[in-house]
């Protein structure tokens, strides 16, 4: 396969032809620069209603709130630009976090809790993947029905037990790296899930962008057939996408197993709607072929950055769901107005 | 079909716009998570010896639960029942369940199972019953998700000849027949109140995190705190409840935004519900602001420390009263539910028998003894417990 195939070297945002004042238009309206606005001016904005919420503990607290959330985004990014979805993923980050808790109280060494479930998320994946990619199962069927086996079956298990005394060096999402300067900066203690979570999201972004496999994920999600045509094997783009996402999923379910000195033993209620709303408010397109990683973290740092903002300023909760909803709708009018603005300059 | 998307647009616009105008009317209402029924503070402590109004005391009102329509007589014989509670998969609820367990195996002609939704849901709860119902079961416990919207499925439980007794969170009076308290909300206000006076003086500030507003238990607790905190401690500055739905994550974030929006000027967090305060527990450790902080080189000053106080589960509570941060909680307020689940299944099986009948004003409850009737048809479990240094290892649930 040479480089030059078309639809496999589409790069996820559209390069048109034109002059440098159109290209840099169609930069500046790319989700992720818009989220980064968004969040620029949702900080100045609530920072000068109350300096404290661009505080340095505030701000690091922000970042860390849904780091786990963005980390588990990453896989899910690629299964729906892929043009797949996996809504058991809140469900599997429950048990793979169950998981990682019971194996680090029965005594085994640290680094097998934090191993083990990210292996288990890659096995699952290739389950769903098998299942999706050769038995020709819509993805929504196999994770809606892994969805019930992992609640149903976690609760089974577990009983409802609440894992406690976990040991003290058990606790990975509270460790920090140290501090250090950077071009006469004093940068702070950084916590290890916003360190994961920014190299995690550039490296998926480099590779989405730059190899071969990672191109083909746009190209199947894009044209599934063009992209067949073009030899790329969707069976093995599918497996690849839906194992990547058990690995990131087991990664983000040490992170939320180890952020607190209890593990609650249940499903997090609602997390795979979190995680799908990252990635469709950071611009993956749910039609598939159109997105990155990158969008998904900073929508995932936007909502974290909403709930706390909502709190600074007073105002319910309740307005969460509501300004979440609005988020989705402006963020799919936008792909819409997009992909008409990509088509007719395809026609022009 | 620029039109279209022009038209879209403009809805997108008008939304945003909505929210502008509505967000500061709702930004003026307080949303302290309190309901509007009435208040009935109890004494303050300096005041308690000077004579307590005691419950007996108080005129009892007309019995106003409801009852099963031809129900078999099974007065002695072997029964099933079904205990749904709010969710399964949280501590609490297991401990319940322990307790119901606990008085089947005493009675030996009771059978329970628990059955209820994973999460916190009245859809899904009131499915279950349903699905109970046509099942046909010979009694159901329950601990609503919400007073109002489980009223009718439990009243065709009643039509169907079940019998129903709720416990931890009520119906609606007349869906069931009777409701296991396992505290007035008046004495758990107290307790909770006192404890965090007992931390933060009786000029401090302090900020709630809860389940969600219209939680029927919590918005009850909240209530009749700020009654006895307006009553006996008028120097102490309530900033702000936040919800945190039963998730720990979240609860978590919720206590951090807390300490971190209030700074020095918070002194103390409440945790309404048995996730909420080890999570603001977690928040108050991981800032370094336990009041007696036993994590080298994370000790907060004093005048920086945020006391937590809150209704939780001991096991979830030991690591910050006698573990690892040591002293960061000082007293966890709760009754025994492993007690409360244990009453209920002796409640229903006395109905059952026929030994406890509207008009009565007490019923023996196995190792517990005789539980007095409150506020028509519901049976008291007894004042609530606080969990202590002292105490606390002495729990497992």
């Amino acid at each position: 396969m040479t480089a030059t195939a078309s639809p496999v070297t589409r790069p996820p945002v559209q390069a048109r032809s034109g002059g440098f004042l159109s290209r840099a238009l169609s930069f500046l309206f790319t989700q992720e620069v818009i989220l980064f606005l968004v969040l620029v001016v949702l900080i100045v904005l609530v920072g000068s209603a109350n300096p404290r919420y661009v505080a340095e503990r505030n701000f690091i607290n922000i970042l860390n709130g849904n780091a786990y959330i963005a980390v588990a985004a990453i896989g899910m990014s690629m299964v729906i630009i892929s043009r797949n979805i996996d809504i058991s993923i809140g469900s599997l980050i429950g048990v793979l976090g169950t998981l990682s808790g019971t194996i680090a109280i029965n005594g085994y060494p640290i680094w097998a809790s934090w191993l083990v479930p990210i292996v288990a998320g890659a096995l699952v994946g290739a389950v769903i993947g098998f299942l999706v990619a050769y038995l020709r199962i819509p993805a929504i069927v196999v994770t809606l029905g892994l969805l019930s086996i992992l609640k149903g079956g976690l609760i089974t298990i577990t009983g409802g037990a609440w894992i406690t005394d976990l040991p003290s060096d058990y606790f990975l999402a509270q460790m920090k790296s140290p501090a250090f300067s950077f071009l006469g900066l004093n940068v702070p203690e950084i916590p290890s899930p916003i360190l994961l979570m920014i190299i995690l999201t550039i490296l998926a972004a480099i590779w989405m962008r730059y190899s071969t496999t990672g191109r083909a994920i746009y190209a199947v999600g894009g044209n599934a057939e063009a992209a067949r045509l073009s030899g790329i094997s969707e069976k093995r783009i599918i497996m690849t996408v839906f194992i990547i996402n058990g690995i990131t999923a087991g990664i983000a379910a040490v992170l939320w197993a180890t952020q607190l000195s209890i593990i609650q033993s249940t499903v997090p209620a609602g997390l795979e709607l979190q995680i799908i709303t990252s990635a469709v408010v950071g611009g993956v397109s749910i039609l598939g072929g159109i997105g990155t990683t990158v969008g998904a973290m900073l929508a995932a740092i936007l909502l974290s950055a909403i709930n706390s903002a909502l709190v600074f300023i007073n105002i319910s909760p309740y307005w969460f769901r509501a300004v979440v909803g609005v988020l989705i709708l402006v963020t799919v009018l936008a792909d819409r107005l997009r992909r008409q603005r990509n088509r007719a300059s395809e026609r022009g | 079909m620029n039109r279209k998307l022009l038209v879209g647009l403009l809805l997108g616009v008008v939304l945003v716009l909505g929210f502008a105008l509505v967000m500061p009317t709702a930004a003026q209402d307080r949303w302290d998570g309190a309901d509007d029924l009435p208040v009935n503070p109890l004494e303050c402590p300096a005041a308690e010896g000077a004579g307590e109004a005691s419950p007996a005391e108080m005129s009892m009102p007309e019995y106003d639960g409801g009852q099963p329509t031809d129900a078999p007589d099974l007065a002695g014989q072997p029964i099933v029942l079904v205990d749904v509670p709010k969710l399964v998969g949280i501590g609490y609820f297991a401990a319940t369940t322990l307790g119901q367990q606990q008085a089947a195996e005493e009675l030996g002609n009771v059978t329970v199972t628990t059955d209820a939704p994973t999460e916190a849901n009245i859809d899904d709860q009131i499915a279950v019953i349903d699905n109970y119902i046509t099942q046909g079961v010979n009694g159901i416990l329950f601990a609503a998700n919400d007073p109002v919207a489980i009223a009718p499925v439990l009243t065709r439980a009643l039509e169907s000849g079940i019998h129903v007794v709720g416990y931890d969170a009520n119906s609606e009076p007349a869906a069931r027949e009777w409701f296991v308290n396992q505290a007035e909300f008046n004495g758990i206000a107290k307790a909770m109140i006192d404890s965090m006076v007992a931390e933060i003086g009786a000029d401090g500030s302090f900020a709630i995190v809860t389940s969600t507003f219209t939680t029927p238990n919590q918005a009850r607790w909240i209530a009749e705190m700020q009654a006895y905190q307006g009553k006996c401690y008028p120097e102490l500055t309530w900033l702000e409840t936040v919800e945190a739905q039963e998730d720990n994550v979240l609860s978590f974030n919720q206590a951090t935004t807390l300490i971190n929006k209030y700074g020095p000027d918070l002194d103390g967090i409440f945790g309404m519900t048995s996730v909420a305060t080890p999570a603001a527990a977690d928040a108050v450790a991981q800032a370094g602001l336990c009041a007696v902080d036993a994590v080298a080189g994370a000790a907060g000053s004093a005048e920086d420390a945020v006391a937590v106080v809150g209704l939780a589960t001991p096991n979830a509570m030991k690591p910050y009263v006698t573990g690892d941060f040591a002293g960061c909680v000082k007293s966890v307020v709760l009754w025994n539910p492993i007690d409360l689940g244990y009453a209920a299944v002796y409640v229903l099986r006395a109905v059952v028998d026929g030994e406890f009948a509207p008009g009565d004003t007490s019923v023996m409850a196995g190792r517990l003894g005789e539980l007095q009737v409150v506020n028509g048809s519901e049976v008291l479990l007894g004042p609530p417990f606080i969990y202590t240094a002292e105490n606390i290892d002495g729990f497992d649930f």
